[in-house]
Order: C-alpha cells, then sequence, then structure tokens
C-alpha cells in the first residue's frame, strides 16, 4: 500500500524563494492495483518517484510504502525498505559488464538470497520475460526492448510488493512498448503493484485502468479510465 | 551475510582488479613507490640507530682520582659511580696499569722512564673509564662526578656529544616528517586513484543503492580491489627493498676498514628481517588501500 498524506515538496534553489514541487498531494494506492501516474515535464512526476523510493523526503505532509513510514525511516534501515520495491528505468540501469542472468541474479546477492534459490528463480523470470536464451548475453548484445524486459525480470525477481516504473517505454520503439506494459500487467494479475510512470498518453488510453494526473505539482485527476484494448 | 554472496563479492572485487587494469595499475604503482621509500628509510634509521649507538658506546666519562686517595675513598667513588642512574658500566684503570701502558706505548723513552722510576714515585692517577647510557645528558653526569669526594677532575667528549645528540634528533626528525609525508602522500594519491575508479562505475553503484544493497554490500568489493592492488604492491614493495638494501650494504660493505670505525659490522642483512618487512608491506599496502577506497567511495553511497 501506498499512501501520501498532505504532502508537499519545496527545493531550495536559492533563487527566489525556491519551487514547489509538489503542493498539498493526497494519493492512496492498495495492494494489488496498476496505476498510471501521467502529467506533463515539470508537473511533479518524478519527484514524486523520488518520495516513494526515499531518496529524498517530503516538506510537509507523510508518505507510507509497504508499511514503511518514510518520514521516520531510519538511513540504515533504508536499503530494506528499497528491497521491497522492484524499479524500472527509462534507461533500463543494466550493469553492463555483468550478463543477463548476473544482472538478475546480482539483486537476489544484494537481498542475501542463497545459490540455490538464486539458480532456481533467475532462469524462473528470465523465462517469464521470454529471455531464457539470451541469459548469457550481455546488455550491449540485446536491443532496447529486451533490455527493459531483463529489467522487468531483474525487478520481479525479489517478488516485490511494489512495481515501480519510470517511463518504461520511453526509449524503445513503440510497437514493443504495448509488450512492455502488458508484461508489467501479467506482472500485477499476480498480485503485484504496479505504478508507472509515462508521458505516453496512446498507452494510457490503450490499456485503461486506474490514471493520476499530475499538473503543476497538485493532482489534477485520478480515476478509473475505459481502456480501449 | 551468506559466505557464497561473500565469496561472490569478493570474486568480484579481485575481478575489477583487472577490469580496471590502468586505474589498478596506477594505484599500485603509487603504493609500491611509497611503500618501497617506507621501508627503506625505515631500514636506514634503524641502521642509523646501529651505528650512532656504536659511537655511542665509544663514549666514555674519564673520572681521574686523587693521588693522596685512600683505599676507602676509592670504594666510596666506585660506589657512588655505580649508584648513578646514567652509569651503563664502567671499569677502573689503576695508576699502576696506566704507568705501565704508559711505558709500554713508549719504549724509545725506556731510559728515561727508568731513570724517572729511581727517583720518582708512579705519577699517573687511578682512572675511572664510565660508559653512559644516555649521551644526551652526559655533561650532567660528568658535573655528578666531579662533585664526588676523592675525584680530582673529569674530562668527558662534550662538544662531540652534543654534536651526536643533534645529529640523532635532526636525524629523527627529518625520519619521521619524511614517513608522515610519505604516509599522506600515499594516502591521498590512492584517494584520487580509486576515486577516479569509483567514478567511473558510478552508475553500478547506484543500480546496488536503488535495488537495496546495504553500503557493507557495495564496499566490499571496492574494499577487496584496494587491499588486492595494497598487498600486491607490498609484496614488490619488498622485493626492490630487498634488492636495494642488499645493493646499499654491498657497497658499504666493500668500504669495510671506514664503516667499522661507525660500527657497520653490526648493521643488520635483510635476511633476518625479511618476513617482518614482507608482513609489514602487505599490512601497510592492504591498509593504504583499504582506507583509500573507503574514504573515496563514502561520497557515492547517498544515494
Amino acid at each position: 500500500m501506498v499512501e501520501l498524506k498532505n504532502v508537499d515538496v519545496h527545493y531550495n534553489d536559492g533563487l527566489k524563494g525556491g519551487i514547489d514541487a509538489l503542493n498539498d498531494v493526497n494519493i492512496r494506492i492498495n495492494d494489488g492495483e496498476f496505476v498510471f501516474i501521467v502529467g506533463s515535464s515539470g508537473a511533479g512526476k518524478s519527484t514524486l518517484l523520488k518520495l516513494l523510493t526515499r531518496e529524498i523526503q517530503p516538506t510537509k505532509g507523510r508518505v507510507f510504502v509497504n508499511d514503511y513510514n518514510l518520514s521516520k525511516l531510519k538511513n540504515r534501515k533504508l536499503p530494506y525498505f528499497r528491497r521491497s520495491l522492484g524499479m524500472i528505468f527509462q534507461d533500463f540501469r543494466l550493469i553492463p559488464n555483468l550478463t543477463v542472468y548476473e544482472n538478475v541474479a546480482f539483486v537476489l546477492r544484494v537481498i542475501d538470497k542463497s545459490k540455490r534459490y538464486i539458480r532456481q528463480r533467475v532462469p524462473y523470470v528470465l523465462n517469464l520475460v521470454k529471455l531464457g536464451d539470451k541469459a548469457k548475453c550481455y546488455p550491449s548484445q540485446l536491443s532496447g526492448g529486451e533490455q527493459q524486459r531483463v529489467a522487468i525480470a531483474r525487478a520481479f525477481a525479489c517478488d516485490p510488493q511494489i512495481i515501480i516504473a519510470d517511463e518504461p517505454t520511453g526509449n524503445i520503439d513503440p510497437a514493443l512498448s504495448y509488450e512492455i506494459v502488458e508484461l508489467l500487467m501479467d506482472i500485477n494479475e499476480c498480485g503485484t503493484t504496479v505504478i508507472m510512470v509515462t508521458h505516453d498518453h496512446e498507452i494510457v488510453r490503450h490499456f485503461g485502468g486506474r490514471v493520476i494526473n499530475l499538473k503543476d505539482g497538485s493532482v489534477d485527476y485520478d480515476d478509473y479510465m475505459e481502456g480501449g484494448r | 551475510m551468506r559466505m557464497s554472496n561473500f565469496s561472490y563479492l569478493v570474486k568480484r572485487g579481485v575481478g575489477s582488479v583487472f577490469r580496471n587494469a590502468m586505474m589498478s595499475f596506477a594505484s599500485f604503482c603509487v603504493l609500491l613507490v611509497s611503500l618501497f621509500l617506507v621501508s627503506v628509510s625505515c631500514l636506514l634509521a634503524y641502521d642509523l640507530g646501529v651505528v650512532f649507538a656504536n659511537i655511542e658506546e665509544k663514549n666514555e666519562i674519564d673520572v681521574f682520582v686523587q693521588g693522596s686517595v685512600t683505599q676507602e675513598q676509592l670504594t666510596h667513588i666506585t660506589d657512588a659511580i655505580n649508584i648513578n642512574t646514567n652509569t651503563d658500566r664502567f671499569i677502573f684503570y689503576s695508576k699502576d696499569e696506566a704507568w705501565a701502558d704508559q711505558q709500554a706505548s713508549n719504549p724509545e723513552f725506556t731510559e728515561v722512564f727508568d731513570q724517572f722510576n729511581a727517583i720518582e714515585e708512579n705519577p699517573m692517577p687511578h682512572t675511572f673509564r664510565v660508559t653512559v647510557k644516555d649521551i644526551s645528558i652526559i655533561s650532567q653526569t660528568a658535573d655528578e662526578f666531579a662533585t664526588i669526594e676523592g675525584v680530582e677532575k673529569v674530562a668527558a667528549p662534550y662538544d662531540f656529544a652534543s654534536a651526536l645528540v643533534d645529529i640523532r634528533s635532526t636525524l629523527t626528525a627529518i625520519g619521521i616528517t619524511l614517513l608522515v609525508v610519505l604516509i599522506l602522500t600515499s594516502i591521498i594519491i590512492i584517494y584520487n586513484s580509486i576515486r577516479s575508479s569509483v567514478f567511473t562505475r558510478q552508475k553500478e553503484l547506484n543500480i546496488m543503492k536503488v535495488v537495496g544493497a546495504t553500503n557493507a554490500f557495495v564496499k566490499i568489493p571496492f574494499f577487496i580491489e584496494g587491499m588486492f592492488i595494497g598487498i600486491a604492491a607490498g609484496v614488490a614493495s619488498w622485493f626492490i627493498t630487498k634488492l636495494t638494501y642488499d645493493a646499499i650494504v654491498g657497497l658499504f660493505q666493500s668500504n669495510f676498514e671506514i664503516w667499522q670505525i661507525f660500527g657497520m659490522v653490526d648493521i643488520m642483512s635483510f635476511d633476518s628481517v625479511t618476513w617482518i618487512v614482507l608482513a609489514a608491506n602487505c599490512v601497510l599496502g592492504a591498509l593504504l588501500g583499504a582506507i583509500g577506497t573507503v574514504i573515496s567511495t563514502a561520497k557515492y553511497l547517498k544515494v
């Protein structure tokens, strides 16, 4: 569960009193939901994601993610909180000198899973994203869509409660974008909450579901939209 | 942490030494030069200490006893010298021994001595030759001996002792400064080399933090990398130090007669300290590498 209560984020840039990135934002996302977060540049999408991963703290208000009160979360507990999230980025963020298998296994090593578990889990998630045959490839040998599927496999490998995808279709062909979102929908059907930030309105219209539109740092729209698929 | 995951991190640390070969080589060279200079400085400083100790050994206070001294007074003087805290050891050089030595060392004046002996008594005084523990207070010790009842006068190489003390203090100060400067320079250069290496892997560090790696998990491979380079530099430094030290000692020993005066005969051989030098180089190398790594990664862990 994700809950933001009366959240303000103010950036001090030293000029004319700074910038209000978020103003009195109230959002609640229940377990198992699939939510699109949309908005134009500067609307506050990135700030919202940074709040959810506790890269920043709110100036005012409270943020709860997976039963963690992020305002009170101590730095030494931060890694353990982040293990309850799966992150997917626009630029994939795969480790270039590790193979596909090693990239996925890496997060399992981070959370101190046994060798045996890793040997079973990695092929399973790679098959889930249809990359079982690319396990020995390096990221540079894959297409953008394939790299993003590896990133999805990595995010899902730890079986997180929430997957946060930051513009996951931003760097791949439009035709492959639908495939990526469908993959995320499949993961969501397994019970994982998915929060996907995008500026691709076509995708949102195609899939529908809960859509939160941010405008000038505030929630402009938060409702369910009928999909066209 | 599981053993399998720990060994994975160790493998990654060692692997990245070779993956970032150029950076590793730069760090290795910096460490090697620093460790080598520190090792050679320490060994030569130790030898210099031995040389000075030998020179100091040759510094004696001559305590001349009055001619009219009684046996009781002689015992009193012996006791007073014996209990002085700066007395290391002493020998009693009797007036008879002194006179006999005087005659033996001047055989060309045998007749003069014979004539002198016929009309005069032995003119030499009893003497105590005292070797002191601390040469820097030789003057004070000599003054104390001069106040003992029955002592005629005291002779000590005050100027030589003072010069020796000055040279020793100056060399010690230079040695310590050199050591501190070398260690600090090493840490700074290692810090910069590893920081560049860490900077090129900033993305990797960021990913690690985002997926929930603890600081320790992120640092271990870098730590191992720093230690590995440090130990390798330590072994290489030990080897070069051995070659250099043996060459320097060989050079000095070829002029044996001159250096014997300064006590070079007591200079240690490298073989007697080889394991200590190897261990010290490896430990110091590993420590410098590890410290440099820990400091340079800290900045990039604030994700």
